[in-house]
């Protein structure tokens, strides 16, 4: 997040898009809840009526795919009356003649042609977005799981420097990240090409202070993606995989191929805290630690590193990450001598510019630190970009909509678009194995909308079966009109129905990231 | 009455701590405040209201109640002699709510067992622990009526301990306690009672929303907080008047398995969901009206005892809420209306 949680609540808009707030950020979901009912302004942008589009007072519900055309269609209206911030423009950005040619064509009504969003609902965002003193936006996986996920957060990021809805309290450009600590594990450089803080492993300079640090050389190659690195498996390039807290054979795409790529390898290592799906796969499985188990820090959506202490000891054999690791590199001829957690974040301290105020000892004593914080006496950064961008002049990306890399057709007609719900999470792993989460979502469902269900003679609850190119699975029917029509919604929680043997393998050209939120399929009833 | 040196509390724990299992506030690094086994290091009287009320020593957060092997069962049963220092006037009485409503019309031999086999000490308030305190509203504090075997009251360089039983009287026999003429003690007792009552003010809204809710549901407020209810049941769980469970079976080995129970939320759509799917408590509204009205409205009177309600005013809901909606603020919306 440019900003912080605590900005929601006195932002005077806040614009979500492709994130179900309340279900996966719960606490988030109730800040702008409690915004919204003093007077702030909420535009929600998402294909379902989640529970926040409840509340909003413009739902732009556009298809699945078009994030682009929406946003694009914002900006042509900003421009066109004339309401964007040439101030900020002329004194933060560069590019916005090539941002004005590009969004020049999306007039409100080839946006409706593209999106299904009516032509004045189009006008009417722009102008509450751009008209609102403080206006933040935040998104989540709906952005960002597309191939065209780098372009839909470009475009999120030329509207808010458009606008000058940057750089302020109650501003920005505010990612959800999914996990607890996936801001934290790619701030540490769990990233193919960078090391910790964002440091490219090509820069010379860069490399050398960590074969300084390190004493060892080190590749200036950037690594592989995990995308690359299946069809790499698959191609018998890549000959062994060691998986860390992770559930590939649930949670990738084109599951059918994942698990033809793990049986390639030659040496298959997984670290878990329990057996999953891929462990089961592995010539050898790691017992890790779990959260309680273990004491270190947590890096959350808004930046802030926090500390957590071990309450109980791991069972039997199972040891901490760092640990297992530490104790694996000895094996391998490099020792990792480090006494504790708190001896590796002294290392983190003096290798990344961003952790270096960040200690144990002042995190003992508050409620977190904000990264930046480059010294011991630096209080955090909770707004980033507030004078000037980290590369100087804020640069306008602008994009062209492109289509979802798999359409629907006469065959496969429908729309499946996959997500989380609040009891379940991700492969299920941890919270499967917990009876009160199980009871209250105990098996996969597929939301349809009722006209869809009535013409296909589909009832609540009846089996169905989904098929995909890829593959079929079969799950409940749930029938309800928060999804558009021709439009399926499931998760990927449930290993009886694991929908990511349906979902397309395409990725994002930059990011990797799979499309899983839209590909093509069908469905029927099963009698 | 008896009289006893603050100086001489450690000594009276640990011997006590020789004899039974005794449990006591302990401070945990970095700070955290729990119910534990004594322990001379980490016991502290300086407590607060610990997150999580004793409720915790009679219903555990989860407890094999039978475990399976070869085909005959046995039934998990303790029988552990143990002592509580520490309970809190407010918890006492959610203590002795909870007691009746395990056991009034179907005993609960779990629960039964462990409060046969446990004395209590309550260590009554001098005044209220932090703002969301309301016992002085709900009758239940600040000192406790009944339902102890003991209770201390700090006056300072002397505890002076109030009998509430022969068991809580035996305590003090052998040890360094002495004995306070009657009218020492109860002059002083007065005096510490209307102290503390007069510095933890009395909530109207609690009483407004009591005398509300018995002529109409606001559906509107139930329906705005119901949208804000994130579902994760920790208002139940902090709560000393909960005490609903929910079964499982977990299997060991291939002939051998245990039946557990773990705490539940009415506040979960699969508390009230049904077989066939049919759910009559269908939203997160009025599962929020569900639970609120129990404390505030459909308590069994007699689970409540000299309590005003079904709710003891320990606050810990809004302590604990991460959105705000704890007794208190649903009283408050109750009585201001809905929002916008």
């Amino acid at each position: 997040m440019t900003n912080s949680i605590v900005e929601f609540e006195d932002a005077d808009l806040v614009l979500v898009t492709g994130s179900n707030t309340t279900a996966q950020h719960p606490l988030i979901g109730t800040r702008i809840i409690n915004a919204h009912a003093r007077g702030t302004k909420l535009i929600v942008v998402d294909p379902r009526i989640i529970p926040l589009a409840e509340h909003a007072d413009l739902h732009l519900r556009h298809n699945i795919g078009t994030d682009v055309a929406v946003f694009n269609g914002l900006m042509n209206v900003i421009i066109a009356d004339g309401l964007h911030d040439r101030n900020f423009i002329m004194t933060r950005t560069e590019g916005f003649e090539a941002l004005h040619d590009i969004v020049s064509r999306y007039t409100p009504n080839v946006v409706q042609a593209i999106t299904g969003v009516p032509a004045g609902d189009i006008v009417a965002a722009a102008r509450m977005y751009a008209q609102a003193d403080k206006a933040m936006i935040a998104y989540a996986m709906g952005i960002t799981q597309h191939t065209t996920g780098t372009d839909n957060v470009k475009v999120l990021a030329d509207l808010a420097m458009l606008t000058g809805h940057l750089g302020r309290p109650s501003t920005g450009i505010n990612p959800l990240r999914g996990q607890n600590n996936v801001q934290g594990a790619c701030d540490m450089g769990a990233l193919p090409n960078v090391y910790c803080g964002y440091q490219s492993v090509a820069a010379a300079e860069i490399r050398a202070k960590f074969e300084t640090a390190w004493g060892r050389p080190l590749n200036d190659k950037p690594g592989l993606t995990i995308t690359d690195m299946m069809s790499a498996a698959l191609r018998g390039d890549l000959k062994a995989m060691f998986i860390m807290g992770e559930n590939p054979m649930m949670s990738d795409p084109d599951t059918t191929h994942i698990e033809r790529a793990l049986a390639n390898l030659d040496f298959l290592v997984v670290q878990d805290i329990f057996v999953t799906e891929t462990a089961r796969l592995a010539d050898v499985v790691l017992p890790g630690a779990a959260f309680s188990e273990k004491t270190g820090t947590y890096t959350n959506t808004e930046r802030r590193v926090q500390l957590a202490h071990a309450a109980t000891a791991p069972p039997q054999d199972a040891r901490a990450d760092w640990e297992i690791i530490c104790a694996l590199s000895m094996h391998a001829g490099y020792p990792m001598v480090y006494d504790s957690p708190r001896d590796i974040m002294r290392e983190i301290n003096t290798l990344t510019p961003s952790y270096a105020g960040i200690t144990y000892e002042r995190l003992e004593a508050c409620h977190g630190l904000q990264w930046p914080c480059p010294t011991p006496e630096h209080p955090g950064t909770p707004i980033l970009h507030r004078d000037k961008f980290t590369k100087g002049l804020g640069t306008f990306l602008p994009c062209d909509f492109k289509p979802l890399a798999e359409v629907p057709d006469e065959e496969f007609d429908f729309i499946l678009t996959t997500g989380r719900i609040s009891y379940q999470y991700h492969t299920g792993t941890m919270t499967r194995r917990t009876n009160l989460l199980e009871r209250e979502a105990p098996h996969a469902q597929v939301q349809i909308h009722p006209e869809d269900a009535r013409r296909l003679s589909i009832g609540n609850c009846d089996l169905v079966e989904i098929s995909s190119r890829r593959g079929t699975v079969r799950m409940q029917a749930e029938i309800t009109d928060q999804v558009p029509r021709k439009v399926l919604f499931t998760t990927f929680h449930f290993h009886e129905a694991p929908v990511n043997k349906l979902t397309n393998p395409a990725c994002d050209p930059i990011s990797k990231i799979p499309e899983y939120k839209g590909c093509a399929v069908m469905i029927r009833r099963i009698s | 009455m008896k009289r006893l040196s603050k100086h001489d509390l450690a000594t009276v724990l640990t011997d006590w701590a020789e004899h039974y299992t005794l449990i006591c506030p302990t401070r945990q690094p970095p700070g955290d405040i729990i119910f534990d086994d004594f322990n001379p290091e980490t016991f502290t009287m300086d407590y607060g209201k610990p997150p999580l009320s004793p409720k915790t020593c009679f219903l555990p957060h989860s407890e094999v109640i039978f475990t399976v092997q070869d085909g005959s069962y046995q039934t998990a049963s303790s029988s552990d002699k143990r002592l509580i220092f520490g309970i809190r006037a407010c918890d006492a009485c959610g203590l002795q709510q909870a007691q009746r409503f395990m056991t009034r019309d179907k005993n609960d031999v779990y629960y039964q067992a462990r409060w046969d086999t446990t004395l209590k000490v309550v260590v009554a308030c001098s005044g209220p622990q932090n703002e969301t305190c309301f016992c002085t509203t709900t009758q239940s504090g600040p000192i406790a009526a009944d339902g102890f075997d003991l209770q201390v009251f700090d006056l300072g360089d002397e505890l002076f301990f109030e009998i509430g039983s022969s068991a809580g009287n035996n305590l003090t026999v052998g040890r360094s306690f002495s004995d306070l003429d009657q009218k020492t003690g109860r002059d002083a007792l007065a005096a510490f009672r209307e102290r503390a009552q007069a510095v933890i003010p009395v909530k109207p809204e609690i009483k407004a929303a009591i005398d509300a809710l018995k002529t109409r549901s606001p559906d509107e407020v139930w329906d705005f907080l119901g949208r804000k209810c994130i579902t994760c049941g920790g208002c139940a769980f902090v709560c000393p008047t909960c005490t609903c469970f929910n079964i499982y079976d977990q299997a060991v080995s291939a002939n051998s398995g245990q039946r557990i129970r773990a705490w539940d939320a009415c506040l979960y759509g699969g508390f009230t969901r049904e077989a066939s799917g049919h759910n009559p408590r269908p939203s997160q509204a009025l599962r929020l009206q569900r639970r609120h009205e129990h404390k505030l409205r459909y308590y069994h009177a007699l689970d409540i005892g000299r309590a005003l309600c079904g709710c003891v005013g320990c606050g810990r809901c809004s302590d604990f809420c991460p959105v705000h909606i704890g007794t208190l603020e649903v009283a408050q919306t109750i009585v201001a209306g809905a929002t916008p």
